[in-house]
């Protein structure tokens, strides 16, 4: 699903170059649910951005279902976002001008379906996070927790076969951290490819794998988690 | 295209009215002005083109006042006449009362019956000789020139008029409207209520001394110099002898009686700009309105939409990594422009036909022709598109991984 | 407190000095446009006269011809014929003046100066008790010069320059249209804007170079300038056939202190004309008017249709700017959403933000004002050399233009402040401080 080998970002100013991520080497199979954690500044935004193809990489490869991204357009890089990969942002990242509806609509705009085929997704996919019955509200009329429920909705629309969540709790309380991340196992479960970023070593755990990043490298000691641990929720 | 987001856009416009609305009116006014302003400007341009039938470049005049108790005003002009037309490089000169476009100027009333209950055509009249054709470069389309015969001297305070008059071809058609031109030739007309005249011939074209008078084609030549004191010499001259001629002549002519003074010798040209002046001054003033307006105008949806833009920052990083392509940020600035400048043209059309309908109440304005409003209106929409481009470039050009940035 | 506020708003306007340079020169070029335009207005309707307007009568007869008005409004003729101006002028219980225009040349006893064409004004001595032009030498003419036809002029202060090289020249004598004339007063500097003792040839002319009594034109068969209108041709022939014409070519103002004498005057007209009709004039019913100087000039329509359209249009055009400035003021404030909520949380009250938000608009109000006054006048000067002498030569600005230009600026921005600096204060405190 995602293969990255030997991997480098750095960024230069006219002073310093900084490498974010260096030589770094990961894969993530079709079907995990792959936690990434490490200290902040140790280059997991990088490494979500890159994945995420939100930024390009220096160096290295990167391959993503099969397709080499390195040598894409801009263009084809949105359409592969688009069709490709769900978000699922840490301040949710919502349209605060834009319904629920709209909202969730975003992306399947950009996808060019038809009218009829993008209400039924929104329909589903706002029924499946429980808040089918909120679709004409305002971003800022609902909760924490609601309103990621409606990043995830959105996220899932676009039916991706790869999620990629940075720090999907880190806004919320525990009793709403929970929920999320119950409805992201039970998409797992499903079948969508997740990998997450988080600082969370409790969160991490409950994850299928657990990659450790430190100062722009995949730290060794892998951790293999049962998943049994989290699914009876 | 359903990803042209019409529906959103609109919807998150209403959130955010009155950034949208202070546009929308903007360019209501906007187009309210550009539009009546261009309608005012293009009539004054029309206004200003119509030609006097002279040799404009190659033509000028001037006065010379006798004074004394011993001043022979008909030997005087007799001789002045002579010696400016046998000056080389004059083509013909006149003595005469008037000068087209100058502003001041005699006119009566025509009619083709006698009596003072019969309403009369207002015309201008020139007291010319035989040579006033040709120094007019006027066409004789029906009937003669005036013969030297004809022309007889008018004396100070003599009110009556010669019987014959040669008239433009607007006049003829004023006072004969059924009759053509040929047929006019030969006609009586009664000047002031009940003084016949005979039309001799018919010119194509001449204009009237006041540029604002409606009337400003009707013209009345009469075979006549004057005894006055006080007189105008009209005089063409080959083409580029003009300056040159005005200098030499009001030299010889001061020179040739000492009492008399030679004044306001001046070129066709320069009494056109004079009389058309605050004309070309409304068409100076309104232009420069126009090109200001339109352009804080511009700058005001460039500043607006600029600040939307950076206001927007994260959404559009968010809606780039959900997939949205550079052209497609793009298009939703230029999008929701051109729903801004749609609604402010709607209201723009209704101002501009409002300010047309006070501007007539009001003032001598006609009414706009229709095809002012649908050019106003693409022209706004251009206006618009060209200025939410910048701001809507640098939209697009906002990193998607702004959307995993958490400030 | 203000200087804080002030401070504020000078970093602030620098800090966005784009933006800010592009609400002033919006503001700047609005006010520019508005004074440029309203000062020709308020120059062209401004009143020549003032503390005597409302006792100054232009005095209107119709002697026009049976079968058609003199205009499509049946309006009274613009001007009296020389008949009417004389025979009213013999009721001398009222305050009168008749005038009409001529033009002579004027010869000096120097032989060195060359002869020149002068714009003589033919009028009685009233003009100088009724109009008050300054004198620089000597005074009006006696009353019974008018009577007498005596040959004395006042001369202009250009005029005295010229022939008498601005010498006392009071009891002096020039030759005009070949007579003698004897000096008996100089006119000091007169420029009334518009001229409105005659406005037939235009408002905005200055002053004839000459003034001379009216009753002179008879015998020295003085030529007639002006504005010359007839509906029949004159019955007699020669100099006197057509000064006892119906031809109207003269001017004639009456002064009266209350409505009394208004009612009182015009009852006299009426009787004048009802006396003229069993001569066999006066053929229309009656229509006599009197009129105040500033309704005459309106009458008159000295205000030109162009500068009032240009007016409207040019407050239109500020309403554009004032509109861009709100915009640009909003998008400004909202980005100060953080520091605003950051004040508020440390304790600033609504009003306190308030006050700094419309201090920062006051600001730029002021200098788009200060640039905009400098913009008027560049206006000014362009429109003047524009128009040459449609428009006269003296507009400028006087003190009230200037304050009109300062308090316009300063209340169109802080209206357009208003708003936006209300948005600002209503910023909760708490909120912005976490997210974002």
């Amino acid at each position: 699903m995602l293969k990255m080998n030997n991997l480098c970002k750095s960024f230069r100013t006219e002073l310093v170059e900084t490498h974010a991520l260096r030589n770094f080497t990961f894969s993530v199979d079709e079907g995990d649910f792959v936690s990434v954690t490490g200290p902040s500044g140790s280059g997991k935004t990088t490494f979500l951005n890159i994945a995420g193809l939100l930024e390009n990489h220096t160096s290295g490869s990167y391959l993503l279902d099969g397709i080499d991204v390195k040598t894409l357009s801009d263009k084809q890089r949105s359409q592969l976002r688009n069709e490709k990969i769900g978000f699922i942002f840490q301040s949710f990242n919502l349209i605060p001008d834009l319904n629920l509806f709209d909202n969730v609509d975003v992306p399947l705009r950009y996808r060019g379906l038809s009218r009829a085929e993008r209400h039924q997704r929104i329909e589903e996919s706002l029924a499946r996070v429980g808040l089918a019955n909120r679709m004409k509200h305002l971003p800022s009329q609902l909760s924490g927790g609601q309103q990621q429920r409606v990043a995830i909705a959105r996220a899932l629309a676009g039916k991706p076969r790869f999620l990629l969540a940075d720090e999907p709790t880190g806004n919320l309380d525990s009793q709403m951290a929970k929920s999320v991340m119950g409805l992201l196992q039970e998409i797992n479960q499903q079948g969508t490819t997740i990998v997450m970023v988080t600082h969370d070593p409790e969160l991490a755990m409950q994850t299928s794998r657990n990659v450790f990043v430190r100062d722009g490298q995949i730290s060794e000691a892998e951790t293999i988690m049962p998943l049994a641990a989290a699914s009876n929720q | 295209m359903s990803n042209l987001e019409f529906g959103p856009i609109m919807r998150a416009l209403l959130r955010n009215k009155v950034g949208a609305i202070l546009i929308a009116l903007q360019i209501a006014v906007t187009m309210t002005i550009i539009v009546n302003a261009v309608f005012i400007i293009v009539e004054r341009k029309a206004m200003m083109e119509r030609e006097s039938g002279l040799d404009e470049a190659n033509t000028f005049y001037l006065t010379t006042t006798g004074f004394g108790k011993d001043f022979e005003s008909k030997r005087v002009t007799i001789e002045d006449l002579a010696l400016i037309r046998n000056t080389p490089g004059v083509i013909d000169a006149i003595q005469v009362n008037a000068i087209p476009m100058s502003g001041s100027g005699w006119s009566m009333g025509l009619a083709t019956q006698p009596g003072e209950e019969i309403e009369s055509v207002g015309t201008a009249n020139y007291m010319v000789d035989d040579h006033a054709l040709n120094t007019y470069d006027a066409e004789l389309l029906a009937g003669e020139n005036f013969s030297p015969e004809d022309i007889r001297f008018r004396e100070r305070n003599q009110s009556d008029w010669p019987d014959l008059a040669i008239i433009t071809q607007a006049l003829a058609k004023s006072l004969f409207p059924e009759l053509g031109i040929d047929e006019v030739v030969g006609k009586t007309i009664y000047i002031g209520d009940n003084e016949a005249m005979i039309i001799k011939g018919i010119i194509d074209k001449l204009q009237a001394p006041w540029v604002g008078w409606n009337n400003l084609d009707h013209v009345t030549l009469t075979p006549e110099m004057m005894a006055f004191p006080s007189m105008r010499y009209l005089i063409r001259t080959e083409p580029g002898m003009r300056d040159k001629l005005m200098t030499s002549l009001e030299e010889t002519l001061a020179n040739q009686y000492p009492n008399r003074i030679i004044r306001n010798v001046e070129t066709i040209t320069a009494t056109r700009d004079k009389s058309y002046r605050q004309h070309s001054a409304m068409i100076n003033i309104l232009t420069a309105t126009m090109i200001l307006l339109t352009l804080i105008t511009a700058l005001g949806i460039i500043g607006l939409a600029s600040f939307n833009v950076n206001r927007r920052r994260k959404q559009i990083g968010t809606r780039r990594a959900l997939g949205a392509s550079k052209q497609a940020i793009i298009r939703y600035f230029m999008v929701e422009n051109l729903i801004i400048s749609s609604f402010g043209l709607i209201l723009g059309v209704g101002l501009t036909i409002g300010l047309n309908f006070m501007l007539i109440e009001w003032f001598a304005v006609k009414a706009l022709d229709w095809y002012y409003i649908p050019t106003g209106v693409v022209l706004l929409f251009v206006v618009g598109q060209l200025a939410a481009f910048g701001p809507a470039f640098r939209a697009a050009q906002i990193s998607p991984a702004l959307a995993t940035r958490t400030i | 407190m203000f200087t804080y506020y002030l401070n504020l708003a000078v970093k602030s306007i620098r800090r966005n000095m784009g933006l800010s340079s592009l609400m002033v020169l919006a503001i700047a070029l609005g006010i520019g446009a508005c004074m440029t335009t309203v000062t020709v207005n308020y120059m062209m309707s401004s009143n020549p006269i003032p503390h005597k307007s409302d006792q100054l009568f232009y005095v209107q007869l119709d002697n026009w011809g049976p079968h058609f008005p003199f205009n499509d409004e049946n309006e009274p003729p613009n001007q009296v014929t020389w008949r009417d101006a004389n025979n009213l002028m013999q009721h001398r219980q009222f305050k009168q003046v008749a005038m009409g225009t001529s033009g002579a040349v004027i010869e000096s006893d120097n032989r060195e100066l060359k002869p020149f064409m002068a714009g003589i004004r033919l009028t009685y001595t009233n003009f100088f008790s009724m109009f008050e032009p300054p004198f620089l030498y000597g005074g009006p003419w006696p009353s019974d010069a008018d009577d007498n036809m005596e040959q004395v002029v006042v001369l202009s202060k250009k005029t005295n320059q010229q022939v008498f090289e601005g010498e006392n020249s009071v009891g002096r004598s020039l030759t005009i249209g070949g007579n003698r004339f004897r000096v008996v007063g100089v006119l000091d500097d007169y420029e009334p804007i518009p001229r409105f003792y005659d406005v037939s040839t235009g408002a905005f002319q200055s002053p004839e170079d000459v003034f001379m009594p009216l009753t002179l034109k008879r015998p020295l068969e003085l030529s007639s300038g002006g504005n010359n209108n007839c509906w029949k041709d004159p019955d007699g022939e020669g100099f006197e056939g057509y000064l006892m014409s119906e031809c109207i070519n003269y001017q004639f103002w009456v002064e009266l202190n209350d409505i009394a004498e208004q009612k009182q005057y015009l009852s006299f007209l009426n009787a004048y004309v009802e006396e003229q009709k069993t001569l066999g004039r006066f053929p229309r019913p009656l229509n006599n008017r009197i009129s105040a100087i500033m309704e005459w000039m309106e009458i008159q329509e000295v205000v030109a249709d162009d500068a009032q359209i240009m007016m409207w249009l040019a407050s239109l055009f500020l309403l554009v700017c004032l509109l861009n400035t709100v915009g640009l003021l909003l998008s400004k404030y909202a980005t100060r959403t953080s520091d605003i909520a950051l004040r508020r949380a440390i304790g600033a009250t609504k009003q306190a933000i308030f006050s700094q938000y419309i201090t920062e608009s006051a600001l730029i109000g002021i200098l788009g004002g200060i640039l905009g006054l400098a913009l008027a006048l560049a206006g000014i000067e362009a429109v003047k050399s524009m128009y040459g002498d449609f428009i006269s030569e003296h507009v400028g600005m006087d003190l009230t233009i200037v304050g009109i230009a300062i308090v316009l600026s300063i209340v169109s921005s802080v209206l357009a402040g208003c708003y936006p600096a209300w948005k600002a204060c209503s910023v909760p405190p708490a909120t912005q401080l976490r997210n974002q």
